[in-house]
């Protein structure tokens, strides 16, 4: 049987034991990201000569955390929930030439991460974060999550969540992330030039990818699929009758000198400044 | 020098700005860089900073200083009278006291170790800053322990603690300050 | 990680700092390349020196939102490759047990500084010891936190070296539990020269030719070559419940065991090697004083002038190392004894640890506690008189 080819990315082996399967869902979005991100990587290696090594993957806690447990063929942190961007973080500064990439939800992202979200956009840090936002938390099992839509019933909001919902492109783009872009998994080929993008952006990037719960909101994969296309509108194409749509597409695409650089310059000044009390 | 590992205990207290904590940091330095001798240079802090009154302790010693704070100051100088207030307690009765002529009216209850007064803040603001305050009190103060550092000990500690475009006024200070303890006392005397 | 410009770390010889600086030095001087910290009284100046420092040296600083924050840059830091350090006071230390906790697991080693102060965030900062119980029992879940508490600007310096050393020796985080008193005064202190200073680097698998798929982080021996992300050994790190490989399905309650049993051995089966204890005037003592920190400094003049001026055969130990906590050495090292008193910045903290190893060696216990200041030598005088005579 021919292999899937991005499986070279996984380990099905390790010393002791199968590493696989992953432990998903049937119909979770969470594989089809794993292989956006695989396939915009592949092709850095291949045709820009990016080096494998240097890719780390960085986890919280959630579903999408469990991309990058033990059976990543790269580098990876399976870390603690939220903080996931200051762990980047560290590694960014211990070695400015690793590629993290941060895997996160819309809870790690938008709850209990949200202070380092705001601040990593802000920094604008070389890495690249790709959210998979399913609208809830799906470990635990389906509670309310920030990205949760006004009405919908969870296991924490029995009687409808009356709150907010929180737009994370729009928030990483205010705190200053310079690439920023949502698509869903029904936006393969899109996606995956996102998460390129991203990761060859030097700066913060922010990529939102709707990904499908489909044990949680017992609905059928192919079903929430559909809807992505249907519910979902071109941020560029947007109309006013689109109002309760959601905007897809490319929210930032600029420049501005990452964390590194900047401190960079900044060590290079202050030579021969030497101890005095 | 009455104690035991020859251990002299200096208390500085002012108001802040005063240039109370540096007296005690150059002291600190001159004493344990240049003099070679043991220090420990410690502020006032937290709570007890509050409210005006900022104190600065230099413990001197050949030997090694394990308490590193003032048990009974062996020479206090007082640049407030809130200060002389608040912290007078601890001086020796037989210790000596340097005080602000201008400032300092009153005197700890008891006391009766040796005096020196010097109008601080008048003779800076005629080296022309009065901002050099802190040095004449150095000024002064040097002289009163002239035999326990050089000159030069604190000039050095001095030239490393103040921006070097002050250090000609910080300098004169000094000097006023000490000159001023030498004459008052030789006159007294 | 080597620093761009080595020329300008702290050269050797005399120096007069304040304990936070020296510590700042310390971390530089261990090849500690990364500082990610949050401000907070009394432990700012560490970091404003680091601040000043780091860069010099071409080392990274950088200031984050939070404790979290800063703590979980230590790990990916780490991870990575590099030493580093933080320095923060008690509210801050709580925030950071979540990354304690898995740095322990995982076994990252990284360095914590904590000028301890007293009570919760708004509260005070002056001196205190009320971390300490904090720093072994603080973070969740099971595992030995390695914790030193230095009495000298000297020691901020030479035990910071020490906590890197204990931190890469043992791949852990190691929590230097220091107050305000040292923290803020300023003392001479000895750097020594570079080729006699005493730096350890961690063990790593390409150095012991472990070839990436042979790669078990977590078994290779007592302590495991740690493998550096960028480095080739597709390491993947996981705080869950591991086999030695990294594995995390093949869970079960053996394995649990078995996984958690290891870490804790690590440093509590080592204790002897680890934990160090300062003794003095035990040849004749019959009474004993037990402390650390910069308690030590009071409790040192105190017990030397109880011996001098009234005669009272009075010994002390110092704890160099809080924890693991040295019960044997402990134990060992004073024999029989009458009275011990343990003066201590909190309301009797390590009296309870120190209690149950000399459950069966001593007559009584008697606690010195102060609060908010370092203990005056007439303090523990006047209570080893009272008790004594």
């Amino acid at each position: 049987m021919k292999k899937h080819p991005m499986l070279k990315y996984l380990k099905e082996q390790g010393p002791q034991g199968d590493r696989l399967p992953l432990i998903m869902c049937p119909g979770c979005g969470s594989g089809q990201v794993l292989n956006f991100i695989f396939m915009a990587i592949d092709h850095l290696i291949n045709e820009q000569g990016y080096q494998k090594d240097n890719f780390v993957f960085i986890s919280g806690v959630g579903c999408h955390a469990r991309l990058t447990s033990h059976y990543l063929n790269f580098d990876s942190g399976w870390t603690i929930h939220g903080r996931t961007l200051p762990i980047a973080t560290g590694a960014l500064l211990a070695n400015p030439e690793l590629h993290p990439v941060v895997i996160t939800g819309d809870g790690d992202t938008g709850a209990i991460g949200g202070n380092h979200f705001i601040h990593a956009c802000r920094r604008n840090l070389d890495l690249t974060i790709v959210c998979l936002n399913n609208k809830l938390y799906g470990m635990t099992g389906g509670q309310s999550s920030p990205t949760t839509l006004n009405g919908e019933t969870t296991s924490t909001n029995p009687y409808g969540n009356f709150e907010a919902d929180f737009d994370l492109c729009e928030l990483a783009k205010t705190a200053g992330a310079t690439y920023v872009a949502r698509w869903t998994t029904a936006h393969p080929t899109k996606s995956v030039k996102a998460i390129l993008k991203g990761l060859e952006n030097r700066g913060t990037s922010f990529i939102e990818i709707l990904s499908q719960c489909p044990t949680h909101f017992k609905q059928s994969p192919s079903q929430m699929i559909r809807e992505y296309k249907e519910k979902t509108v071109r941020l560029e194409k947007m109309q006013e009758d689109d109002a309760g749509k959601i905007p897809i597409g490319e929210f930032q695409d600029m420049r501005k000198p990452d964390w590194s650089s900047s401190y960079r310059k900044i060590v290079q000044s202050v030579q021969n400044k030497t101890i005095q009390d | 020098m009455k104690k035991k590992n020859e251990r002299y205990e200096i208390r500085i207290a002012g108001f802040g700005g005063q240039g109370v904590v540096t007296i005690g940091r150059i002291l600190g330095i001159a004493f344990s860089v240049h003099e070679g001798v043991n220090s420990v240079n410690t502020q006032s802090y937290g709570p007890e900073s509050r409210g005006g009154a900022c104190r600065s302790e230099v413990v001197v010693s050949s030997g090694v200083i394990h308490y590193p704070y003032v048990r009974e100051a062996d020479l206090f100088v007082a640049l407030s009278q809130l200060a002389l207030d608040q912290y007078g307690a601890s001086l020796q009765p037989d210790g000596t006291l340097l005080v602000d002529a201008d400032s300092v009216e009153t005197f700890p209850e008891g006391f009766r170790g040796d005096l020196f007064m010097i109008p601080t803040m008048a003779i800076a603001g005629e080296v022309g800053n009065i901002k050099f305050q802190n040095s004449v009190a150095l000024g002064a103060l040097y002289w009163i322990i002239q035999d326990k550092i050089s000159e030069e000990s604190i000039k050095k500690a001095l030239a490393e603690s103040v921006p070097r475009a002050t250090l000609e006024g910080n300098y004169a200070a000094f000097e006023q300050g000490k000159l001023f303890l030498q004459k008052n006392t030789a006159n007294k005397e | 990680m080597d620093f761009m410009h080595k020329e300008n770390l702290i050269q050797a010889g005399v120096h007069y700092l304040q304990g936070s600086q020296a510590c700042a030095e310390g971390a530089l001087t261990a090849g500690c390349s990364v500082y990610a910290g949050y401000p907070i009284t009394p432990a700012t100046e560490v970091m404003e020196h680091a601040a000043w420092r780091f860069p010099q040296v071409g080392a990274r600083l950088i200031q984050m939102e939070d404790e979290i924050a800063s703590a979980s840059v230590l790990l990916g830091a780490s991870l990575a490759g590099a030493k580093a350090v933080t320095a923060t006071s008690s509210p801050g230390f709580s925030l950071m047990q979540e990354v304690i906790s898995y740095a322990i697991m995982a076994e990252i080693p990284f360095v914590i500084v904590d000028v301890q102060r007293p009570g919760p965030g708004q509260g005070y900062i002056t001196a205190s010891q009320e971390d300490v119980m904090q720093a072994r029992w603080g973070h969740h879940g099971e595992g030995s936190a390695i914790a030193l508490a230095p009495s000298s600007v000297q020691e901020m310096f030479d035990f910071t070296i020490e906590a890197f050393n204990l931190a890469e020796t043992w791949r852990t985080p190691v929590l230097l539990m220091t107050e305000e008193t040292v923290a803020h005064m300023r003392e001479r202190f000895t750097v020594p020269p570079r080729e006699s200073l005493r730096i350890l680097e961690r063990k790593k698998p390409q150095d012991l030719g472990i070839a990436p798929q042979d790669y078990l982080p977590w078994g290779h021996d007592t302590v495991s070559p740690l493998a550096a992300w960028g480095e080739g050994y597709a390491f993947n790190c996981v705080g869950l419940v591991h086999l030695e490989d990294g594995n995390v399905t093949k869970y079960g309650t053996e394995m649990h065991h078995h996984c958690i049993k290891r870490i804790k051995d690590k440093i509590d089966g080592h204790v002897e090697d680890i934990a160090r204890l300062e003794t003095f005037f035990l040849d004749d003592c019959e009474h004993l004083v037990i402390c650390y920190g910069s308690v030590f400094r009071t409790a040192i003049e105190a017990v030397r002038e109880a011996r001098e001026a009234a005669g009272l055969k009075i010994g002390l130990v110092r704890m160099v190392t809080l924890w693991p906590f040295a019960e044997k050495k402990l134990r060992q090292c004073i024999g029989k004894t009458g009275t011990v008193f343990v003066p201590e910045m909190n309301m009797g903290m390590m009296l309870h640890p120190i209690t149950e190893a000399l459950r069966d060696c001593c007559d009584r216990i008697i606690p010195i506690p102060e609060l908010g200041k370092l203990h005056t030598p007439e303090l523990i005088l006047s209570t080893l008189y009272k008790e004594l005579q």
